[in-house]
């Protein structure tokens, strides 16, 4: 299935963080914003629907902890790390074709 | 927060119970870890909202994702629209006919008497308002607390109506066919099966309006128990539970 580009930024970049270590929702939006120098900013809740469709998907594992406030922990899962790979080449190759096209050295 | 996210967020309760406690403790979470870095509350609390309270379009997105799989389906398919009044028409027309049949078969002179109309139209009656409660539960993944108790109270009087027109039924064949009766015991025999048969009649479409809803009890307690929990989340000191849970807090 063709997903868009923006939307498979962003499960690589919740993935990647993941790959780290498990975090809880506001730990994966901080760290993609800090390890992005604030270039890539979840904001208004944007993070949560992509958490949620890649651990429908299986790519992410979350977990409950505590009683009475719980909190969410997530976990990349095998097929989280299997996609991280694959979704990191293709990413290369859309961009290494993407500069081609739009880049400084790009063909007239 | 966590109260205007729980009225306005529309999904399953189960599902809402868990967006709003890891919303909330992910809101606060972040405002501690903003505050730890030298940001003043009120800033740390604005730029975690920014950050977690979902926009309307995020929103639409998460109830999308946690809608019931039978919903979803009807969503994508675009049967979604009328489906309720089609259930409930659909099932009305069935279990009304299935009652009339049993009544015909068994004493075609009450099927087309007003009672035995009467009591086909409450068992239809019973299923359109039990088909509406499971389409908010597995289609639309919520059945509100105002609706349920409305269709609840509705299928209490419709059960009453049936165990009383059964009663009627039952006395209304007892009256007319033991007085018309000469002394055979045959004769006494088959009236005497006339009145038993509208009796039972009407306690068996009581007992299926009963057993019916008690197919959706254990989904209904679990959903008010969801409900009940996400009560105490938003009154609890949550820093983002809300200025009402706030004002209670001090």
């Amino acid at each position: 299935m063709q997903i868009t580009l923006s939307r498979r930024i962003n499960e690589l970049l919740v993935l990647a963080v993941l790959e780290a270590a498990p975090a809880h929702g506001y730990q994966i939006a901080l760290s993609v914003e800090e390890r992005s120098g604030g270039l890539f900013v979840f904001q208004h809740g944007t993070l949560y629907p992509i958490l949620h469709r890649l651990e429908a998907e299986a790519k992410l594992r979350g977990e409950w902890h505590g009683e009475g406030r719980r909190r969410k922990t997530y976990h990349i899962t095998a097929a989280g790390r299997a996609t991280l790979q694959a979704g990191a080449a293709e990413l290369e190759e859309q961009f290494r074709v993407l500069l081609e096209l739009v880049g400084p050295n790009r063909v007239a | 927060m966590l109260e205007a996210l729980a009225r306005k967020l529309k999904a399953p309760p189960r599902r809402r119970l868990e967006l709003i406690e890891e919303l909330g403790a992910d809101a606060e979470a972040l405002q501690e870890e903003l505050e730890r870095r030298g940001y003043d509350a009120r800033t740390a609390r604005r730029i975690a909202a920014g950050r977690v309270v979902p926009s309307r379009e995020v929103l639409a997105e998460l109830e999308a994702r946690h809608a019931p799989r039978l919903g979803r389906w009807t969503r994508r398919t675009g049967v979604a629209t009328g489906i309720e009044r089609m259930g409930a028409a659909v099932t009305a027309v069935l279990a009304g006919a299935a009652m009339l049949a049993v009544l015909w078969r068994q004493d075609p002179g009450a099927a087309g008497g007003l009672l035995g109309w009467s009591l086909a139209g409450v068992v239809a009656l019973l299923s359109s308002n039990w088909a509406r409660a499971a389409k908010g539960l597995w289609i639309d993944g919520d059945l509100p607390v105002e609706k349920r108790r409305t269709l609840w109270e509705r299928q209490v009087g419709l059960i009453l109506a049936a165990v009383s027109l059964g009663g009627l039924g039952a006395a209304w064949q007892g009256y007319i066919a033991l007085g018309a009766v000469e002394t055979s015991s045959g004769e006494v025999w088959a009236a005497v099966q006339r009145v038993v048969f509208f009796g039972v009649l009407g306690v068996g479409a009581a007992a299926f309006g009963l057993l019916g809803w008690l197919a959706l009890l254990p989904r209904l307690v679990t959903d008010e128990a969801c409900e009940r929990r996400i009560s105490a989340l938003v009154t609890l000191p949550f820093r983002f539970a809300g200025k009402r849970a706030e004002a209670r807090r001090q």
